[in-house]
């Protein structure tokens, strides 16, 4: 991992074209709110507020905000059953977000219309993998989309601290067999990310593609199924969330603390590398990965 | 003899949708090109016509057709825009993977280069997130791209994973293109290829070219060009497309008659490429075409 972070610290103008600057939030949906609340706050998450109009809360821990939508319409048709959360969301944080949905969607993205989105705030949105949905988010100085759309919930630390010094690293997003030609033609194009050279792995789920964001602050990691799933591939969907920590080992111990469960398989289990929690909620699964970068780098 | 490389086109039967999805089945065919419009009217409404392509047992070749997409602007490219996605939604719908784009015929469409190249890249990208692949295909009355050659250039130009070329044979044949004209094309940007002959020796006038084209094509075997036929399918197969043959073969009198015996007629042009070019003894288990099936 060294030589790609040796690099190069400030990505050039041109290779990130839309000013992107990291994840603002990560969208869950689900008809069954509560359930996934414990479970985020046993990651570390707490809830900090709630929006003014629609089934949507706000967690947060750190720098992450996870935005948990159990708004009847926007859950996924396709998800069985319905009540378990999926990721049905990404906020990418852009320098004009007006700006750079009219250049993505000049180059072929599916605009979503505004009601199909969990903020009432017009932030732009594209399809994503699957029903997923990718939003462009103004980067904030003063004042956050949250401050708009949502009311605080009293007497709650506004900014908890992060667990383990807890960051996103990327999010793992499944794929159908032989796509994933297409899906790096799709985030680089639109976005500027670049595909990482097969050695270049992190955590201890090295499979699929990895593409860097061209702030350089997070991954997309791509899988095709294996060969034996092949001819019966789910629909393509974002899967997991990688959350960087500086110590792993020290993190997972925290988290256990919580009441978090990690596998532990002859293939997987928790190291100096990383971790994968046991799945809850049906397949609601997170990673840590090893990540010495940290909040130190993040822009902002 | 199981029917691998070969699709029919719903195009080219008569009836309701569901008749000929049993017909194409029944025949031997494992793969069906579906003309949007038949799902679109199916009687029940789309969702049946949904249903019933994805229950019919066949994999999904494609869906036809997009027309007069590119080189449009403001207001016109936006709407045609909405067509596409429509389409691509409807193709992601019926399990199918392959969206057939005919060049423009519009007379209001540019024909600069950089314009077509600039919208073929939209409609590739828009195709992305529906996993849909894009066949461009040249038609002799278009303003932009009049054959394969010229679409292909379009192709190669605009340089995307997930935009190839379709390319008819009628074209070739009535034409009479050079067979080495496909040297210049890179046999992995073919998507699909479509096969019909048709009965005259030969095409004098865009009158005549018309009406062969929607009205007077027949089954390879039946027509008067087998050897040329034979010859650009032989061309095909020696510089190492893989894909599908879809038979497209409109004609009036295949309107007229039972879907099942029109299958027939396929089903020996099938045999009679099999036997006379291909020389295929033990096909060879198509992955791909596997894979489509399970997912549909």
């Amino acid at each position: 991992m060294t030589h790609v972070l040796e690099h190069e610290a400030v990505p050039e103008e041109g290779s990130n074209p839309l000013g992107i600057s990291g994840i603002e939030f990560i969208e869950f949906a689900t008809s069954k709110p509560q359930a996934l609340g414990v479970l985020l706050e046993k990651m570390g998450f707490r809830p900090i507020a709630r929006h003014r109009s629609r089934e949507v809360e706000l967690y947060r821990q750190g720098s992450m905000n996870i935005v948990v939508n159990s708004q009847p319409a926007d859950l996924p048709h396709t998800v069985d059953p319905t009540e378990t959360p999926v990721i049905s969301a990404f906020a990418l944080r852009v320098r004009d977000a007006e700006a750079a949905f009219q250049r993505v969607r000049d180059m072929g993205a599916w605009e979503i219309p505004v009601r199909a989105r969990a903020m009432e705030l017009n932030i732009p949105a594209i399809h994503g993998a699957g029903e997923s949905l990718i939003y462009l988010v103004d980067r904030q100085d003063e004042f956050s989309i949250y401050d708009i759309d949502f009311r605080a919930i009293p007497s709650v630390e506004t900014k908890p601290p992060a667990i383990g010094g807890l960051h996103f690293f990327g999010i793992v997003q499944y794929i159908g067999p032989d796509r994933t030609a297409d899906w790096v033609w799709f985030y680089s194009q639109l976005f500027g990310f670049t595909p990482l050279p097969d050695r270049v792995r992190f955590g201890i789920m090295p499979k699929g593609l990895l593409l860097q964001s061209p702030c350089r602050s997070f991954f997309l990691q791509l899988i095709e199924p294996d060969d034996n799933a092949r001819y019966a591939a789910a629909q393509e969907h974002l899967q997991r969330i990688g959350f960087g920590t500086s110590d792993v080992m020290a993190t997972v111990t925290l988290l256990e603390k919580r009441g978090i469960e990690f596998l532990t398989s002859e293939k997987v289990q928790a190291s100096d590398r990383g971790a994968l929690t046991k799945p809850s909620l049906g397949s609601v699964m997170f990673e840590l990965v090893h990540d010495e970068s940290g909040i130190a780098a993040r822009p902002k | 003899m199981i029917i691998r490389d070969f699709g029919m086109d719903t195009a080219t039967l008569a009836g309701p949708l569901d008749a000929k999805l049993v017909a194409i089945r029944r025949a031997g065919f494992s793969q069906v090109m579906v003309s949007a419009s038949e799902v679109v009217g199916h009687p029940g409404g789309v969702d049946a016509g949904i249903r019933a392509v994805r229950e019919s047992g066949l994999a999904v070749t494609g869906l036809e057709t997009l027309r007069d997409f590119e080189g449009l602007d403001g207001q016109l490219h936006a709407y045609k825009v909405d067509v596409a996605k429509s389409m691509l939604q409807l193709c992601h719908d019926l399990g199918g993977r392959l969206l057939v784009v005919e060049a423009s015929t519009s007379s209001h469409a540019n024909t600069g280069a950089d314009a077509i190249i600039r919208d073929l890249r939209t409609l590739a990208m828009l195709a992305i997130p529906k996993g849909v692949d894009i066949a461009y295909k040249g038609v002799s009355s278009s303003r932009t791209a009049g054959n394969f050659a010229s679409a292909g250039e379009f192709v190669l130009r605009a340089n995307c994973r997930n935009l190839g070329l379709a390319i008819d044979a009628f074209d070739i044949l009535a034409a009479k293109t050079p067979l080495d004209d496909l040297d210049a094309i890179d046999p992995e940007q073919i998507f699909v290829v479509q096969l019909s002959d048709f009965g005259w020796q030969s095409i004098q006038s865009i009158a005549d070219d018309k009406a062969a084209r929607t009205r007077f094509r027949v089954f390879p075997g039946e027509g008067a060009h087998s050897a040329d036929l034979a010859a650009l399918v032989g061309k095909l197969d020696a510089l190492g497309y893989v894909g599908t043959y879809s038979l497209d073969v409109h004609n009036d009198d295949y309107q007229q008659m039972p879907p099942d015996m029109v299958v027939n007629r396929a089903r020996r042009a099938v045999e009679w490429l099999e036997e006379t070019v291909l020389r295929r003894a033990l096909p060879v288990p198509n992955i791909e075409r596997l894979r489509r099936t399970a997912e549909s």
